[in-house]
């Protein structure tokens, strides 16, 4: 009986801590809608009630109390959605492992972090905060709405998003573990030999539960329970159907690879992240129904992405694969309009196209298709409003407003967003970044482990 | 990175032989006279808003026997004049390491799989008592004593599950003798381990999760099994899941470290998703999760340990002053900047100390953790948060009465009233007057007199010292006392100079003597088998005794003070 | 061991492959062309509607809109397009790397803090994959700057055509100083207050030693014509900085260092100088523009360099100092996505520089600074045909480049990643390789 409690409990793990999210009521007056799935509308007004829209329409008064934008001349699009981040988290590699499932970057969600109100900056209303990509499979990742102004971490969370995973294939997990540590996997086999085996694993113990909780029910049963074990509780949650796997890859093999093991388990919840070789099996991805979710135009940074192309994302969406533009960069993730844009350039796609890489695609990969990532009548209202068309490199994000909230007003914008300040620190520090020289954040941290694990350097 | 850790392992035996040296010196210590004692002609602060003017305190066989006016004084007691001194109830330290023997680290040897590493090398050691780490003669319990402080909860050092706490007395013969309550909490904190795992925060919640969830199926099991044996696979003990067993229970509370907003809030979700009872310690950024501190009935210790705080008044002065004479010239932008980054700085600066005030306003019952303070800071750090909104009564509860019912001791300590323990602290003034120095203090009955020192040397300008001469000195270091001899020689204006240590047989060059009034500066280069560290000293002196900091490079500076060889 | 030979094997499968991709390639074609019909971007004497530009041995021989086509002119018919002076990223290591993370592909960081004499130049691969990338996107010319250490070496602009360093030189070299930076390197940057300011205080001192070094050497070389001293190539390859015939490329990026660095180029009196970075330049614009000193600014899509800096700094950034009066020119900082400098330019535009100053800032501006006004950087008679075509404003994303010419050479309109679309867009065999 108390054992039961105890996986009720576990259920409610991921679902407990929430805070009362913040909602409001906005009227937008007067925009050019581009609701993506529906076609634009010009002279168009959108009514939100209670973070929720409630009617699009013309000539809409608003209810007393209701705040009225004046989008006259301005772009309004649904809240930007990045489907590959590591803004808002304390920590993003437990690079201690091959197999780390059990940990999860939702235990360490930030919200102090001014990248999320920088990303509000570039309209972006919801990301995907991922585990690092070190291990062949990473700990599991916290689908976040950009609230930005609370200390609350609870509030960032999207409650009732679906559960998802980080997986890794490549020279990440097999630089980390294999040449830094001498543990498999040490090539792309070794990689497919974990996963295989994390996903045998997982499915022993589930049958082994399952048979120890069916014999629990008969009168008078006393045995020993298994052993109980938290990566392997995740692993079979994933064989379950119960959480999306989000796997970093690059060439084409390995996808293929992943494809083939997934298969094997009956796993169906797949998407690709950064697949920059995605192209090139982008007919066995549609055939699977895997989806894919890219950067516009990086490549070079490391070996396994050389042979790529910035008409990675064309050449996967005129396959029929659904797919995604995303940043995995606290820089980027302020611009992903300008990414997306450049599907254009590479590939020619049409306006709405190339927004929904940036809104409905990334939603439905993150299995919150049905809430955002569109104008539409009863979606949560995250949006974000323009000068200027957003796919135009010229355009200017002016508004951002989450779940009917405005989280970022650029003619009101203050220069210093942090929300707490160290009294101990100094004013006088800067940071330059090189950007080439971190490319990947997926990295972040394993690096420092890695120097500290294995006094590699 | 090798080479650093060889030299740490050299400081360490270093500090080791330092240690040895100073047990060699033997010491008589006398014992009490009577156990009766009655302090006279003092203002009694016996509760929060409870006082007795110009009464009398007896106590007996380190019990309160009496509280009062007009009290008959038995012709054993040994009476204390303390007249129109004030007397607390002795206070109470809701978490600290005072006491408490941080274990040597041992050689850190590669994990050859760092995903699964044994529990005790990934800083998993709930089963550790703290009973064990206690070291009586540790300086830092009188230091926190003269404060002010009798009781302390104290837990040992390591990573996440560092082991059971305690409440210990400040002040007694020996480890057992000091302990009021063994068992306190099992005090967790969220420290990753080095190297392997749980090498991050999330590590270390998930390892939390799972522990606790394998420790309440195996202590279900084990009950089980326990009630007939007969036909059942034996369940395998284990010490760091029975740990929890009291948890589970409820019998015991987690003591739990949370320092930032972030901790705090990281540690109230694993309690919301475990269930156990917590109590939150050392905590320097609340006041923004009141809310959720509450909702979890939290019990909550908030941290003493608060940024250092500017004179303000001195420096708004100063400011108008420039603003006059620079009138003419307008503020460039990043003067303006610079003055907003700053003014966002002090109002944080103010949210720390006005933290305990916004606990008192949403009605949280709260204590101190004195954590990482420094004991002399106290008094002034105190007089900045009752600055900040806190009344002197409802600080003074904090010390006191709350910690006692937080700790669950409040029916011997906290108070004083006939019938608790005699741990008393005794004031020439208020406690929370600037001027206020603490003059006796009773743990468990027993006398400690503090002596008062005379301010001479920090004050002592004007006339220039003289550091010619031989010093023997004593520096404080974490792994016990370093001792040695400095001699200065003074060739008109000139100064040359060595050091010989306890730390080596050799004699060390002193480089670049400085004498700036009575402050006293120099180093000397220390090598051990190849590796050269800079030792520095810093100290202010006058005729017979200096005291000050020795800066051993990387190692950190630790408290040093000399007396001149006749 | 093995894992050198790893790296040995991947090295040869990327020659390998390198030589592959390459054979397949079109080649550049050079002869006289005549662009018809366009509208011209001079960028210094205004926009010609229904414009010609005749191209011949190399040069722009006509601009107009009453021009005769040479006989036997190839004519292009740009008919609704654009035609704009090839666009110059004034900092990048383009052609010194190919895969970043991988060390043996980079060649911008030799061993030494004072290495001046190492020349980017010799170390541009003329056959990077990098570069067609790079060139069939409008940006023709580039600085290939080495970087790491105080003096890391002499950057090259380069030309993004040729098959020798020679041929790709674009007839500027500039030494490369890091001035020594009070800032933090990235979030892994740990070091104390303390400890940036014991570095940065003996980098200044190294800085100042080296220069009186080289100011002895420029006196003693002086007064006996280079007989007196030996062989001295650090100070030899400062020599022509010191006597003010050579630029130098000092980078700074803190507001601190960048006031630190104009107080020591006044010390020192250095005539030809450049700042580049100038991250927080806008903090000190009005200093910058009083010395007079020049700026290479950017990358642009960058994250502010302090928590509490308004988030669009960088994008500002270009804007407040033109409008400070700085002379700035841009630059990415880039090497495989160095394409993106028209975007760079974008952003610069829409945060206050204008679509004008941002067009100069990546083409005139630069050539001005580079010493190369002459030459290139504006559609101008006499100038190196160093420009392209296209269908629209060339900082849009939308619009595509239809043709590029470098020195007069009509450029393949091909790179690696053209390829690979035109190869897998539709895969032949799809999913099944036995065709039904």
């Amino acid at each position: 009986m108390k054992l039961k409690i105890f996986f009720l409990l576990l259920c409610c793990t991921w679902l407990g801590a929430q805070a009362q999210s913040l909602t409001g009521n906005v009227l937008i007056k007067n925009g050019t809608v581009l609701t993506v799935t529906k076609g634009t509308l010009e002279n168009t007004d959108v009514l939100v009630k209670d973070g929720k829209i409630t009617q699009i329409g013309k000539n809409f008064v608003a209810p007393a109390g209701y705040k009225v934008i004046d989008a006259s001349g301005m772009h309004v699009m649904p809240g930007i959605i990045d489907a590959h981040s590591h803004i808002a988290l304390s920590v993003v590699n437990e690079a201690t492992q091959p197999n780390t499932g059990q940990v999860f970057v939702g235990d360490a969600l930030d919200p102090l972090d001014v990248s999320i109100y920088r990303a509000l900056a570039g309209g972006c209303t919801t990301s995907h905060a991922m585990h690092g990509s070190a291990n062949a499979i990473g700990g599991q990742c916290e689908t976040i709405k950009h609230r930005y102004g609370t200390v609350d971490a609870d509030a960032l969370r999207m409650e009732g998003a679906p559960r998802t995973i980080k997986f890794a294939l490549g020279e990440n997990p097999t630089r980390v573990h294999g040449s830094g540590n001498g543990i498999v996997p040490r090539t792309r086999m070794g990689v497919e030999h974990v996963i295989r085996q994390s996903f045998a694993e997982g499915k022993e113990y589930m049958e082994k539960w399952d048979e120890y909780k069916a014999a629990t029910k008969v009168k008078g049963f006393r045995g020993a329970p298994p052993v109980y074990d938290y990566r392997l509780e995740t692993m079979a949650d994933i064989l379950r159907g119960n959480i999306i796997i989000h796997c970093h890859s690059y060439r084409a093999d390995e996808i293929y690879m992943l494809l083939n093991v997934c298969k094997d388990f009956g796993v169906k919840k797949l998407v690709f992240q950064h697949v920059n070789e995605g192209f090139k099996v982008a007919p066995e991805l549609a055939q699977f129904g895997a989806m894919a979710s890219v950067f516009a135009d990086w490549w070079a940074y490391k070996f396994e992405v050389y042979y790529s192309t910035a008409y990675n994302a064309a050449i996967l969406h005129k396959n029929g694969v659904v797919t995604s533009i995303n940043s995995d960069s606290e820089e980027l993730i302020r611009h992903l309009y300008h990414e997306a844009a450049k599907t254009q350039k590479y590939g020619g796609l049409t306006d709405d196209e190339a927004l929904a890489m940036i809104t409905i695609n990334p939603a439905k990969q993150l299995g919150i298709e049905n809430r955002v990532g569109s104008i539409e009548v009863g979606k949560e209202a995250d949006i974000a409003i323009f000068k200027g068309h957003p796919l135009s490199s010229y355009t200017i994000p002016m508004l951002t407003i989450v779940d009917g909230v405005v989280r970022f007003d650029r003619e009101k914008d203050a220069d210093d967003q942090r929300i707490y300040v160290d009294p101990k620190g100094n004013n006088d520090n800067a940071t330059f970044h090189k950007y080439y020289h971190n490319h990947e954040n997926c990295l972040e941290g394993a690096e420092q482990t890695m120097v500290k694990l294995f006094g590699f350097n | 990175m090798r080479k650093q850790y060889r030299l740490w392992q050299l400081m360490l035996l270093v500090c080791w032989c330092w240690a040895t040296n100073l047990q060699a010196q033997d010491e008589v210590v006398l014992t009490p006279v009577t156990k009766t004692y009655a302090i006279t002609n003092v203002n009694i602060n016996q509760a929060p808003g409870k006082k007795i003017e110009m009464g009398t305190i007896l106590i007996k066989d380190g019990v309160i026997k009496a509280v009062g006016k007009n009290i008959t004084i038995p012709a054993d007691a040994w009476v204390i004049k303390a007249d129109s001194m004030q007397a607390y109830a002795g206070f109470i330290d809701g978490f600290s390491r005072t006491g408490v023997t941080k274990p040597k680290e041992e050689g850190r040897e590669r994990q050859k799989d760092p995903g699964n590493p044994p529990p005790d090398k990934a800083g998993i050691t709930p089963q550790n008592d703290v009973r064990a780490f206690i070291n009586p003669a540790d300086k830092a319990i009188e230091e926190w004593r003269n404060a002010g402080f009798t009781i302390a909860h104290v837990a040992p050092y390591g990573g996440m599950l560092p082991g059971q706490s305690a409440l210990i007395l400040l002040g007694g013969s020996g480890t057992d003798n000091m302990v009021l309550q063994s068992n306190a909490a099992l005090y967790s904190e969220l420290t990753p381990a080095e190297r392997m795992y749980p090498n991050t925060i999330i590590g270390v919640m998930a390892k939390f999760r799972e522990l606790y969830l394998q420790a309440s199926i195996t202590k279900n099991y084990e009950a089980v099994y326990a009630s007939n044996r007969n036909g059942l696979e034996r369940p395998q003990p284990d010490r760091v899941l029975q740990a929890f067993y009291p948890v589970i229970d409820k019998k015991q509370a987690v003591a739990f470290k949370a320092e930032k907003v972030l901790d705090v809030q990281r540690v109230i979700n694993l309690q919301k998703d475990l269930g156990f009872n917590v109590t939150l310690v050392d905590v320097k950024e609340g006041w923004d999760v009141i809310n959720k501190i509450k909702a979890a009935n939290a019990k909550v210790f908030l941290s003493l340990d608060l940024p250092e705080k500017k004179k303000e008044e001195k420096k708004e002065d100063k400011k108008d002053d420039k603003k006059e004479s620079k009138s003419d010239k307008p503020k460039t932008a990043t003067e303006f900047e610079k003055e907003a980054l700053d003014k966002r700085k002090e109002e944080f600066t103010n949210k720390y100390f006005g933290q305990a005030s916004a606990f008192q306003k949403a009605g949280i019952a709260f204590a101190f953790s004195t954590n990482n303070a420094k004991a002399k800071d106290i008094p002034a750090t105190l007089l900045n948060v009752i600055a900040a909104g806190l009344t002197e009564d409802q600080a003074l509860a904090a010390l006191t009465t709350t910690p006692a019912q937080l700790l669950g001791i409040s029916d011997r300590v906290g108070t004083l009233e006939v019938g608790k323990m005699a741990n008393i602290v005794i004031s020439d003034k208020s406690y929370f007057n600037e001027k206020a120095k603490v003059r006796y203090v009773f743990v468990d009955g027993v006398l400690y007199k503090q002596e008062v020192k005379e301010e001479k040397k920090a004050e002592n300008t004007g006339k220039k010292a003289d550091a010619s001469g031989r010093w023997s000195y004593t520096a404080e270091t974490p792994q016990g006392a370093n001792t040695g001899i400095i001699s200065i020689k003074n060739d008109g204006g000139k100064m040359t100079g060595t050091l010989t240590s306890s730390m080596a047989n050799r004699d060390y060059e002193l480089q670049d003597i400085v004498l700036d009034g009575n402050k006293l500066s120099f180093f000397y280069t220390a090598d051990f088998g190849g590796n050269s560290l800079k030792v520095e000293f810093n100290v202010a002196l006058d005729a017979t005794s200096f005291e000050g900091t020795m800066t051993a490079g990387r190692f950190g500076s630790f408290p040093v003070k000399g007396n001149k060889e006749p | 061991m093995k894992k050198s030979l790893n790296t040995i094997a991947i090295a040869i499968a990327l020659l390998l492959t390198l030589s592959y991709t390459f054979a397949q390639s079109p080649k550049g074609k050079y002869g006289t062309f005549a662009l018809t019909n366009a509208t011209v971007y001079t960028v210094t004497k205004g926009i010609l509607t229904n414009g010609t530009v005749i191209i011949r041995n190399g040069k722009i021989e006509a601009v107009g809109t009453n021009i005769t086509i040479p006989s036997g002119a190839e004519v292009i018919d740009c008919k609704g397009q654009f035609i704009y002076p090839g666009m110059i990223d004034s900092g990048t290591r383009l052609g010194l790397v190919e895969v970043s993370s991988d060390p043996r592909t980079t060649d911008f960081n030799e061993v030494g803090d004072i290495v001046p004499q190492m020349k980017a130049l010799t170390a541009v691969n003329p056959n990077s994959a990098l570069i067609p990338v790079t060139r069939v996107s409008g940006v023709t010319t580039v600085i290939a700057s080495p970087e790491g250490s105080m003096f890391p070496g002499t950057a090259a602009l380069i030309n993004l055509h040729g098959y020798t360093p020679d041929q790709m030189y674009a007839g500027f070299e500039g030494v490369v100083l890091n001035f020594p930076n009070t800032g933090r390197r990235g979030f892994w940057d740990r070091r104390t207050d303390d400890e940036i300011k014991k570095a940065t205080d003996k980098a200044m001192e190294k800085l100042n030693d080296v220069w009186e070094k080289a100011t002895q050497y420029h006196k003693l070389d002086s007064a006996t014509n280079g007989k007196g001293v030996g062989y001295y190539p650090e100070l030899q390859a400062l020599l022509p900085v010191l006597r003010g015939k050579q630029t130098l490329l000092i980078e700074a990026n803190a507001s601190k260092d960048i006031t630190a660095a104009l107080k020591w180029i006044k010390e020192k009196k250095i005539k030809r100088v450049v700042l580049t970075g100038v991250l927080e330049g806008w903090r000190v614009a009005d200093e910058i523009a009083k010395a007079g000193v020049p700026v290479i600014a950017g990358p642009v899509q960058a994250v502010p360099s302090r928590e509490y800096d308004r988030y669009d700094r960088a994008y500002a950034n270009p804007g407040l100092l033109r409008k400070a009066g700085v002379i700035v020119a841009l630059q990415t900082g880039q090497a495989e996505n160095v394409r993106n400098l028209p975007y760079h330019a974008a952003y610069a535009a829409a945060y206050g520089m204008g679509q004008e100053e941002a067009l100069k800032a990546v083409t005139i501006v630069p050539a001005e600074i580079f010493g190369l006004a002459d030459k290139l950087g504006s559609i101008e008679v006499g100038k190196s045909a160093t420009l392209f075509i296209c269908d629209g404003d060339p900082f849009e994303t939308k619009t595509n480049i239809k043709q590029v010419f470098i020195d007069g050479w009509q450029i393949p309109m091909v790179s690696r990643q053209t390829q690979l679309y035109d190869e897998f867009l539709q895969r032949d065999p799809g999913v099944n390789k036995v065709k039904q």
